[in-house]
């Protein structure tokens, strides 16, 4: 008998090509996912000294940072930033000089990288997809196992040798259980993990969630959770294949398909092997009831500044710990927050709908839920976040409840989450957002940020001000 | 990437303490491609400290004297290098045309992109590096010798200064070997993985 392993050990181990317990170990890299960001350098790089990349039907490119969300039919010419354009042009430029598929501005499978992975089947259980973003442990949903890696060499790495140095992490186990109540979804129940263990709470760690509450949600839900991995410091995050997961791969574009359905067969009986065994070992445990979370709001410039929308701003005099009381002062100087306020009376300047995070249709439908029927009372848009999201929200009329709210429509791009592409959030105007970071300037210099679900940020478009969506 | 042997070259003091990545390259140049002959990295180097609003060489700044225009040793104040991780600031020193920097301590990130750019950081004590910074002060453009083989330092003076390095880090900048290179050593093991991995997962053969 074989000594129980974690749905993480099994896949990692699955992968190495040169074992190093304890250090770097080489690991094989099944698909790889290149950006638009700063990964030119990476093939600037490959081109300076003659090299090709290895394996290029196992990377696949997507505009998604720099890509414009408005006038798309004209871009990249008409994008009036010439840095930006320039970007834009090079991932296709440096995509066609080296061999890989692009899926650019026009093309109907673009969208954000973390959307159209799992979207076109191109993640899978048990594979290690390799992607230059700090976000790539969205694919964990699925069972995949994600390595962020960085822009250039360690990109560049991948693209000429199909493979990344890696040392293995320690394990943690977060196991949720329990009915979410109304209102409250899968972004309340990462805020609240990473509210409860800090930005730094599992550095160094592989998460894997586990629990009822898990199983009973969707894959979309699912990657909202492990996208916000990062968050609380680890890099990866990963979520057990069941028959949600195989349930939303089959038929996608990329998932096994051939041999008249013997490979779907053969694919399926290896994904089932993969979760982790009931007596598997993780080096740290936690737990958390769903049934007691409510719709949360951050309030700083971290993620784990958030708290359910019936608190208020913290008072910095009641932190005990000096440094963090510091810190939280320096967050509500730079939100510009008086101690004690109750967090639904904020006022709010306009609403960003999008990113990686919660663009999917599920999140879309969350929010024009709320919106039907009423109207935005301040600026508010939704990114949805690919080209089939938005193809599909538009075939359900999703499109036409938030237009006819005074939301604007666009185009797939990560947009307004880190303004890349120029969609910014003015200095000091506070927006209500679904994306994953808060931090100063993020969304723009002296941009003041709010994070929360897609309904929550409904509420708020429609309010003017954070609002319970629960008593709207 | 080009292996590093015995250097000798004009050495240049630069006697700026905590000099951060985004001076090295200012994070306006982030999206600028480094095309062939890496002029517009050279052009970025230092850009603020070296350049005006105007876009004019501050003649203030002691890599704009012409005796340095050929400096290819920096001999740098403690912390050269801190801050973000962007590689763009080991390329810009590179594409300047440094292949070695001397100091008191360096950025950890920084220094690990140098190494994987062929250009080689050299932890000296302090004391050792501001008796460097004053003899090439006293004599702008005074050669300096950096001997990897032998991980001596010659100064202007003749004296020699031993310095430490990982001995990893050392055969790989003398075989010219960054981690691409290193990983193809292992090409025979990686390719044996990929053909049982391929015949043991049929299914992803469309795509392997």
């Amino acid at each position: 008998m074989s000594a129980p392993l974690s749905l993480f050990d099994r896949v990692w181990a699955r992968h190495v090509i040169v074992p190093n317990p304890g250090g770097e170990e080489l690991l094989f890299v099944d698909r790889n996912l290149v950006h638009d960001g700063s990964t030119f350098l990476a093939f600037d790089q490959m081109r300076s000294e003659g090299r090709t990349v290895r394996k290029p039907k196992q990377t696949l490119a997507v505009t998604d940072h720099y890509v414009p969300s408005a006038q798309r039919a004209t871009a990249p010419a008409s994008i009036a930033n010439a840095e930006i354009r320039r970007v834009v042009e090079l991932l296709d430029i440096n995509a066609r000089e080296f061999g890989i598929e692009h899926y650019g501005v026009h093309d109907a499978r673009q969208g954000i990288i973390h959307v159209i992975g799992p979207e076109l089947g191109w993640t899978q259980p048990g594979l290690l997809i390799a992607c230059c973003d700090s976000h790539t442990a969205t694919h964990g949903a699925l069972g995949a196992l994600p390595i962020p890696i960085g822009q250039s060499n360690q990109l560049r790495h991948v693209l000429a040798t199909q493979t990344v140095w890696q040392k293995k992490p320690k394990t943690l186990r977060i196991t949720i259980d329990g009915v979410l109540p109304a209102h409250v979804s899968a972004k309340d129940v990462i805020l609240a993990i990473i509210a409860r263990i800090g930005i730094g709470g599992a550095v160094g760690h592989a998460v894997e969630y586990a629990g009822s509450t898990i199983r009973a949600m969707s894959i979309e839900g699912r990657m909202t959770i492990c996208n916000m991995s990062i968050e609380a410091g680890a890099r990866i995050g990963m979520i057990a294949p069941d028959d949600t997961t195989y349930t939303y791969l089959h038929g996608r574009p990329f998932a096994p398909n051939g041999n008249n359905g013997a490979d779907w067969d053969r694919a399926l009986a290896y994904w089932r092997t993969l979760p982790s065994d009931a007596d598997a070992r993780f080096d740290r445990e936690l737990s958390l009831n769903a049934s007691e979370l409510a719709p949360m709001v951050s309030w700083g410039t971290s993620p784990e500044d958030s708290s359910p929308i019936s608190d208020s701003v913290p008072e910095p005099a009641s932190v005990t710990d000096a440094e963090k009381r510091g810190r939280v002062q320096r967050a509500l100087d730079y939100m510009k927050l008086a101690p004690g306020t109750p967090l639904a009376s904020i006022k709010i300047d306009r609403v960003f709908i999008g990113s990686c995070t919660n663009a999917r249709i599920e999140d879309l439908r969350a929010a024009a839920a709320v919106i039907q029927g009423r109207r935005a009372t301040i600026p508010a848009m939704v990114v949805p976040g690919s080209t089939a999201v938005k193809r599909q929200a538009e075939a359900e009329g999703l499109d036409q409840v938030f237009l006819a709210a005074g939301f604007e429509w666009r185009d797939a791009s990560c947009s307004m989450c880190g303004g890349s592409n120029g969609d910014l959030v003015a200095a000091g105007q506070r927006c209500a957002s679904t994306t994953n970071r808060n931090f100063e300037g993020r969304q723009g210099p002296g941009a003041l940020t709010h994070i929360m679900s897609p309904a929550m940020a409904a509420a708020a478009a429609v309010t003017g001000h954070l609002t319970d969506v629960r008593t709207l | 990437m080009t292996p590093f042997t015995t250097l000798t070259a004009v050495a240049a003091p630069l006697d700026i303490a905590k000099i951060d990545t985004g001076m090295i390259v200012p994070g306006r140049f982030q999206r600028l491609p480094r095309r062939a002959g890496h002029a517009d990295y050279a052009r970025v180097f230092l850009h603020d400290l070296r350049f005006d609003a105007q876009e004019q060489p501050r003649a203030d700044f002691i890599l704009n004297q012409p005796v340095y225009q050929q400096a290819g040793i920096l001999v740098t104040g403690p912390d050269f290098g801190c801050g973000s991780s962007r590689e763009s600031a080991a390329y810009a020193t590179l594409d300047f045309g440094v292949r070695a920097l001397i100091g008191a301590s360096f950025g950890d990130v920084y220094r690990g992109n140098c190494m994987q750019n062929g250009v080689l950081t050299i932890v000296l004590p302090q004391p050792v590096v501001a008796g460097l910074m004053a003899q090439l002060q006293a004599a702008p453009g005074a050669r300096m010798t950096v001997d990897l083989p032998q991980q001596i330092v010659t100064a202007p003076d003749g004296a020699t200064h031993a310095f430490d390095i990982d001995a990893t880090r050392k055969e790989r900048l003398l075989e010219g070997l960054d981690d691409v290179g290193v990983t193809l050593q292992h090409l025979a093991q990686i390719e044996a993985f990929e053909k049982q991995y391929r015949a043991d997962m049929p299914w992803l053969a469309p795509i392997l």
